[in-house]
């Protein structure tokens, strides 16, 4: 018995002496990497870049893509030199997907780590929370991804590199009507905050230059679309604008193929995914939707982003780590013409104008908000290609 | 006096000491196993919130509507489900809790999917310490009276209890409704710390993590659950030091620790009510065992 304590009590000791060493760690591998980073200008200054997101827990693939995207960004910083005398260094936390746990992981960033700016939340929520911590501590923040309506408002500390739902939506519409020449169309949106946001910003835009038809609903991991098919179908609307991710759009679009409902698909950033074309093949050849990031784009800035992206996490990048290497070169870019301290940074941010960026070039407003072009890509033969 | 991120740090305790004492009134005192804890922390948590922002009450009344709500909600699914026992009390627990995130989630007062903003910051370290004593007190008056006896009784044997003359459901229900009232209390003050407040924290994890902190703790024992509420409060921030495996120690310290010790850090333990063996029975054994082998 007392044999068996001993043994458990050895692996509970063995445990927190890791958990010691991996803390202990972090701060000591810090300096050698500096060393290794910039060799002549040794005894440069070290700004830290606070990176907050879900890295565990469900919506991990997210926090992920936004942390490699942001470690892209701040070595090409560091390899070119970008800030003279400077050495940039990141510092992710992790929120579970958690937003009470963001508003630690943003104190913990500002108060522990001493960052000067953070670059997260990723999801709305952890924004939401987080905002208000960035703006007590005078630390500004850049959230990537999250596209909840007015999150900057009233709020200085605060700025966003994405396309809001309401955005894509309305120019979506408008291309179908003026350049596309679409007169009737019908919506089908999946009943969550993404899918209602984009239902009606489509619509008001839609009914203002066209005629919508028809507006259905479903709910994520729907299988079955043929009851709103068919009510769709009496109408005859000439596309559908499908507010919701590619595995139920793709599911609709063979639903609707199946039973000879001839129309144009429409969508949103949720159909940027090669499993679209998996689920949908045929189907979904000729799909039009809006994107923020097109990763087969020809320039020399997406493709160096892109190898290096699949050479060091060996997956194709998406949307979050491209806005996340976006909003981390935007910080670089504030730094350089203003400086690293905080509010230096945060005034960088907000006079950003025209930012050649990977996904489009990007200005921010008054509030904090983002002004970009919204890339319209199309399906043809099995891969994207972008239309405009 | 301590930079933001320990206040921050303290003031999650103290509400999680709020919770974690107030579910161990349920769940280790009166031997309810409840998993639905968050849900009446969430109801606090939006009432006391909406009370701020919409009708304008100051920052004590709106608590104690907060934890008013919660408890009468905690009296009303006692009702029905109280008659439930064991595990099927925790499935029906984990559906109420399911209930009212799923409500939360898509009322337009709340704010839906977009969650609550602009809450004004009033909970400070000294409301929450004032709040958390004041809960441990109340807890403690109750269990050390007639009904705190009458609880224990109907963990230990509901049907002896029941035979003693213990109206055993309005017992139930009664430690369901105090439970309620002081996870509301939690609540109230969480949402007035973040500013913010989103369905999704008040999930079917966090109620988890409450009966963790209650269990680690030490069912039964009132500083077993301040000592689980601080530890599971506190651990977790401290592991940040070894980022990607965070998780992964805090899920091996809680196995360890049950393994350790399944009666909790200052549990008492207790015997599983095996009736005591005498010798005489022990011989009989023998004696039984040995004319079988013969």
């Amino acid at each position: 018995m007392t044999r068996k304590n001993v043994f458990w009590a050895t692996l509970l000791i063995f445990c927190m002496v890791l958990v010691l060493a991996t803390g202990c760690g972090q701060p000591a591998n810090a300096p050698e990497g500096e060393g290794e980073g910039e060799g002549p200008s040794a005894g440069a200054e070290v700004v830290k870049v606070g990176m907050v997101g879900p890295l565990t827990g469900g919506a991990a693939t997210y926090g992920t893509s936004v942390r490699n995207g942001v470690q892209i960004a701040i070595d090409e910083a560091n390899e070119n030199e970008d800030i003279p005398g400077v050495v940039l260094e990141l510092n992710a936390e992790d929120t579970e997907g958690d937003w009470s746990k963001a508003a630690n992981a943003f104190s913990k960033l500002i108060e522990q780590n001493k960052v000067n700016v953070i670059i997260g939340g990723v999801l709305s929520s952890e924004t939401e929370a987080g905002g208000p911590i960035a703006m007590g501590g005078q630390i500004p923040a850049i959230s990537p991804s999250s596209t909840a309506t007015g999150l900057t408002l009233g709020n200085p500390y605060l700025f966003r590199n994405c396309l809001s739902d309401e955005v894509q939506a309305s120019q979506l519409a408008e291309y179908a009507v003026t350049e596309l020449g679409f007169e009737k169309f019908a919506i089908l949106y999946t009943n969550n905050d993404y899918g209602v946001a984009l239902k009606n910003a489509f619509e008001e835009t839609a009914k203002e230059l066209a005629e919508v038809v028809a507006v259905e609903a479903f709910m994520d991991n729907d299988e079955n679309f043929k009851p709103q098919l068919t009510s769709i179908q009496t109408k005859g609307p000439e596309a559908i604008f499908i507010a919701g991710y590619y595995t139920e759009a793709a599911k609709i679009a063979q639903q609707a193929l199946e039973q000879d409902l001839e129309v144009q698909f429409l969508g949103a950033d949720g159909f940027y995914s090669p499993v679209l074309m998996e689920i949908g093949g045929e189907a979904v050849e000729g799909a039009i939707f809006t994107a923020g990031f097109h990763s087969g784009d020809e320039s020399a800035v997406v493709q160096n982003f892109v190898n290096k992206y699949r050479e060091l996490f060996n997956e194709e990048p998406d949307m979050f780590a491209a806005q996340a290497y976006d909003a981390a070169r935007i910080v670089i870019a504030a730094m350089k013409s203003k400086g690293t301290s905080a509010e230096q940074i945060r005034e960088g941010l907000a006079e950003t104008k025209d930012f050649p960026g990977i996904t489009g070039n990007t200005s921010i407003d008054e509030e904090g908000d983002t002004l970009k072009d919204v890339l319209i890509l199309k399906v043809e033969e099995g891969i994207f290609n972008r239309i405009r | 006096m301590f930079s933001a991120y320990y206040l921050q740090i303290m003031i999650l305790v103290g509400i999680n000491i709020i919770m974690a004492t107030s579910l161990n009134l349920i769940t280790g005192f009166t031997g309810q196993l409840s998993i639905g804890h968050a849900a009446f922390m969430s109801l606090g948590a939006y009432a006391a919130a909406l009370a701020t922002l919409k009708l304008g009450l100051p920052f004590f009344a709106s608590l104690l509507f907060g934890a008013l709500l919660a408890a009468v909600f905690g009296v009303l699914i006692g009702i029905p489900t109280l008659k439930l026992k064991g595990d099927y009390l925790a499935i029906a627990t984990l559906g109420f809790g399911e209930i009212v995130r799923i409500v939360f989630l898509n009322l337009k007062i709340t704010g839906g999917a977009v969650g609550l903003r602009g809450i004004p910051k009033s909970t400070t370290l000294l409301w929450v310490i004032i709040a958390a004593i004041l809960t441990i007190f109340i807890l403690n008056r109750i269990l050390r009276s007639r009904v705190g006896r009458a609880l224990i009784a109907i963990r230990e044997d509901e049907t002896a209890a029941e035979s003693m003359g213990i109206n055993t459901t309005y017992f139930k229900i009664l430690a369901f409704g105090v439970g309620a009232f002081f996870a509301g209390l939690g609540g109230g003050l969480f949402s007035h710390y973040f500013q913010y407040i989103h369905p999704g924290s008040f999930g079917f994890l966090r109620s988890i993590e409450h009966l963790c902190m209650v269990v680690l703790g030490g069912m039964g024992s009132m500083w077993g659950s301040i000592i689980g509420a601080a530890a599971l409060t506190a651990i977790p921030e401290f592991l940040r030091a070894s980022a990607d495996y965070r998780q992964l120690f805090y899920g091996a310290i809680l196995v360890l620790m049950m393994r350790i010790r399944p009666e909790g850090i200052i549990g008492e333990r207790r015997s599983r009510r095996k009736p005591p063996q005498s010798k005489d029975k022990k011989l009989g054994k023998i004696n039984i065992f040995k004319v079988i082998g013969r």
